[in-house]
């Protein structure tokens, strides 16, 4: 009796784990896609001077042309009292040496969060910063945004292609250099016959 | 007491930080190091006559080895067990580039960022302690380069398949390999590669076609030889490490006719650097590739154990751009230091409000990074000028310049180590778990909760780390100061008697300076990386 206790409680400990591991929210966690109603997100929390920063996107990966909303939490970390000041959401081209930057908007707390919509209409790496002033004290949090799948192909195709190249162009170089070699050789011959 | 003077030193030195990052070494450990450095140097002041230079003391051929001599030897002088690593570290590699350039952008989650950066990078400079060059020999970008151009998976390939031109002589040197260093550095510390994945296999990519171009165009191995930063740097702190490819014999070196470890054999290709066993003096270019090991027809090529630093103590010599080299190595592992102390941080924010520098502030960066590395460089320089006002200038400004570069190299080897470690053992937690998942699919970025798990526990206790750091510190001193002691009265005079012991005062105060630098580094807190 005691012992299908014990396996009955084991059973039941090992199939709950199972059931945590594998879902989220009672759905089941793989379902979750980009086209799902509720799009997984992108999130980043960091304590930054005086205050814990939560940082979400959505959705986490946005296609160009797709509205996307970052929200923004800020709360005191001795406290926990929330930022209720004003909030600026700027974005700039996270690309090789581009600096431009644009300003989104300028939000105000909105039960307790700050949200910033977004449309981008060109694929790239991007970075969305929020600044805030918080006791004469600038605020500044960096989040980088993927827009679009990147470009594995081209990198990848430029790569094989100088290779191949480069490899065909030594090879011609090789055989005709060699060809060059073995015809003078047997000019050499040939020259030598007569006085032989 | 002498808590209340920990204290102090606490309050003066370290700086309290925002986000999370790694404890500096503390203040008793500091101190310790610091005591030692100072008897240390009361020793050389007080026994400055030339030192002996000992006669092949403590050399151990691995061959000889019990139980597993004769194990090593068999696998070394066959190409099989090398071929299967290189197949395996190439494998590795061209999962790193498809991870980076299809898998998740969060870099904690990509198997392309931590592999590179928190367990390559920062371990392959620990490996030279224990294996000298040893990753040059299965190095991933050699061994693809290798494959696409000769198209033998090990044997000798044809003369056919590479132009074979010499090597232009302004770029004969290794100029190149610490240019390619600083772009680098400047990559990794200012660009933020080794926190993009995509960027970390778009600069994979770049390196193994650099690699396959030059293979193609150039004689033998040009890359491995005058342009890689990492297989220079290896090369370079090859000299401290405690194994060596070596011959067993010399006098069979020394009557060879054939020279198969120059020229290669039928099946095995030549030295890929160019070098010829039986004068081999320095590890400087050494591969460790054993091409030398499989062509000797003779056997007569192994590894040897020998005592650690004796071969920059004693038998190595280096040229200018080597010199320049160290003093490279030198001045980029400080700075890689610096860029991750909240100080940084600070000065960088500063300097682009002067300027009006924006965005990634990547001008701000680098006028840092020149002035940082400038100022080891004015300071290493003023040193010499002052070595060579005392000696009277009987010395050429480029000999003692070289000489003397010798001694610096154990503290950059000491530095990077003690900094590498602190990555390597508080960063790569959870690594196991990227590679379940290598191109982190549906992963999202560490929340803080992981964050703070990770900081709290890393893989070794922090008491063995600053132990480890403090050590590593007094050997670069300790290092230091014995080449000094070597070296100095050799390039003053090679008759054997004692020098003046102020000739020992310009090197000793810039080797305690970069020591003491490195030390206070070493206290800061570090930011974490990822």
């Amino acid at each position: 009796m005691r012992f299908r206790d014990i396996l009955v409680f084991i059973s039941l400990f090992i199939i709950t784990t199972n059931a945590i591991a594998h879902h989220v929210l009672g759905r089941p966690s793989y379902s979750l896609g980009e086209d799902s109603n509720t799009p997984p997100s992108m999130q980043v929390e960091t304590q930054i001077g005086e205050y814990y920063v939560t940082y979400m996107a959505f959705p986490a990966f946005p296609k160009p042309g797709d509205a996307g909303r970052v929200n923004l939490y800020a709360s005191r970390i001795d406290n926990g009292a929330p930022f209720d000041g004003k909030v600026t959401f700027k974005v700039r081209d996270d690309s090789f040496f581009a600096s431009k930057e644009e300003v989104l908007g300028v939000q105000d707390i909105d039960d307790g969060v700050y949200r910033q919509g977004f449309v981008f209409k060109e694929a790239g790496d991007y970075i969305i910063t929020a600044q805030f002033e918080s006791g004469g004290e600038p605020y500044t949090i960096d989040f980088p945004l993927r827009i679009g799948e990147p470009f594995p192909i081209g990198p990848l195709g430029i790569s094989i292609s100088v290779i191949a190249l480069l490899l065909i162009f030594v090879n011609i170089t090789q055989r005709k250099r060699l060809a060059r070699i073995k015809a003078s050789q047997h000019h050499q011959k040939d020259q030598k016959k007569p006085t032989e | 007491m002498l808590e209340s003077v920990l204290s102090q030193i606490n309050t003066l030195v370290y700086q309290t930080s925002e986000g999370m990052v790694h404890p500096g070494l503390s203040a008793g450990w500091v101190l310790f190091v610091l005591v030692s450095m100072l008897l240390l140097s009361v020793w050389l002041m007080r026994s400055v006559s030339v030192a002996a230079q000992p006669l092949n003391s403590g050399i151990v051929s691995v061959y000889n080895l019990p139980f597993i001599g004769k194990n090593i030897q068999r696998i070394i002088t066959r190409p099989t067990v090398l071929t299967l690593l290189r197949i395996f570290t190439a494998a590795v590699f061209l999962l790193v580039i498809a991870a980076g350039l299809f898998g998740t952008q969060v870099a904690e989650r990509n198997i392309a960022t931590t592999l590179t950066w928190t367990l390559w990078w920062s371990g392959v400079v620990i490996s030279v302690f224990f294996v000298g060059s040893a990753w040059c020999a299965i190095c991933p970008w050699d061994a693809i380069a290798t494959w696409l151009v000769r198209r033998k998976l090990w044997k000798r390939g044809s003369m056919l398949s590479s132009l074979n031109l010499r090597v232009p002589k302004i770029i004969r040197n290794i100029w190149p390999a610490l240019g390619m260093f600083v772009v680098l550095t400047w990559l990794e510390l200012g660009y933020g590669v080794t926190v993009s994945p995509y960027a970390t296999a778009l600069l994979a990519l770049l390196i193994v076609v650099l690699a396959t171009i030059s293979l193609a165009v150039y004689e033998r191995k040009a890359f491995c030889r005058y342009f890689c930063a990492v297989g220079r740097t290896l090369g370079a702190y090859g000299g401290i490490a405690p194994i060596a490819l070596r011959p067993i014999d010399n006098a069979v070196c020394a009557s060879c006719k054939t020279l198969e470890c120059f020229n290669g054999s039928q099946d095995i290709e030549p030295c890929p650097t160019h070098l010829v066993m039986g004068s081999l003096k320095q590890n400087t270019y050494c591969t460790s590739c054993g091409a030398c090991t499989q062509s000797c027809p003779h056997q007569n090529v192994n590894w040897q154990i020998r005592n650690i630093g004796d071969e920059i103590t004693y038998s190595a010599r280096p040229h200018w751009d080597e010199s320049w080299f160290i003093l490279g190595l030198l001045s980029l592992t400080v700075f890689h230091g610096f860029t991750m102390m909240p100080y940084w941080e600070d000065w960088m924010r500063q300097l682009a409000y002067l300027t009006g520098d924006s965005g990634r502030i990547l001008t701000s960066f680098s006028i840092g990074m020149g002035v940082a590395m400038l100022v080891p460089v004015l300071l290493y320089s003023a040193s010499i000028a002052w070595l060579q006002f005392i000696m009277g200038k009987q010395e050429e400004w480029r000999r003692v310049f070289s000489s003397m570069a010798l001694s610096i190299l154990p503290l950059a080897f000491a530095y990077h180590i003690a900094h590498n470690l602190s990555h390597l053992v508080r960063e790569s937690q959870g690594f196991l778990s990227v590679i379940a998942n290598p191109f982190g699919t549906d992963t999202l970025p560490l929340s803080m909760h992981e964050i703070h798990m990770r900081h709290m526990n890393p893989l070794v206790d922090d008491n063995i780390i600053f132990a480890l750091q403090a050590t590593l510190i007094l050997f670069g001193f300790w290092m230091a100061l014995k080449i000094l002691r070597y070296r100095l009265p050799q390039l003053i005079n090679t008759s054997g008697a004692t020098v003046s012991r102020w000739v020992f005062v310009p090197m000793l105060l810039f080797i305690s300076l970069i020591s003491m630098v490195n030390l206070w580094l070493l206290m800061q807190p570090m930011i974490m990386r990822m």
